[in-house]
């Protein structure tokens, strides 16, 4: 349980806030979507959901790593990272097939999506890549 | 001596299990704007959802 509250919440929520203003600094940089709301709105929006993304792809990391076919972690980290990505972008896919109306699928917001789903596999891999003997993923 | 072996396992295999399920439905509300579930949440993790690439309005 320790190792589990180490590994996944405290590792996984550190990597999620600094891949939260990455994601951040990268949207200003590429321009892709304009931001609406103010910066301190964003940075706290952006480092809290990043800490939720961040945790959750560590804790199935803890969970089911043993079953990625990688044995190192930054590949496992990635996979999982990934793969936790196209699993809500299909969802999305089928929201907006249901709804087109309401939601818009656009090209280069997924795109840089996908690019920031390895980049949180990355960072996560990094940081966890010191505990992975003592918690086995 | 079991019970404890039992409740040692339970806290080892199910509790993280469960922590993550629910980890997991909160990012789900977040990544499609559930207001359903939690008002408020579309406006406030707008900027973040179109960043990552999820389908929005």
């Amino acid at each position: 349980m320790m190792s589990f509250l180490k590994e996944c919440v405290l590792k996984g929520a550190l990597a999620g806030v600094v891949w939260g203003w990455i994601a951040m600094v990268l949207n200003s940089f590429t321009g892709i979507f304009v931001f609406e709301g103010g910066f301190t709105h964003d940075l706290v929006t952006f480092s809290v959901a990043g800490a939720v993304f961040g945790v959750v792809v560590s804790g199935f990391l803890f969970v089911g790593g043993r079953f990625v076919p990688f044995k190192k972690t930054l590949p496992r980290a990635v996979f999982v990272s990934v793969f936790i990505w196209l699993v809500l972008r299909a969802g999305g896919v089928l929201l907006s097939s249901m709804e087109p109306s309401r939601y818009h699928v656009l090209t280069p917001e997924t795109l840089q999506g996908l690019f920031l789903a390895v980049a949180l596999g990355t960072l996560l891999g990094i940081f966890r890549k010191d505990g992975q003997q003592r918690c086995g993923c | 001596m079991e019970r404890i072996l039992e409740r040692d396992s339970f806290m080892k295999a199910v509790l993280p299990a469960l922590a993550v399920v629910a980890l997991a439905f909160t990012m789900v509300v977040i990544a499609y704007g559930m207001e359903s579930v939690a008002p408020g949440v579309h406006d406030a993790f707008h900027d973040f959802r179109h960043t990552i690439g999820m389908p929005c309005h």
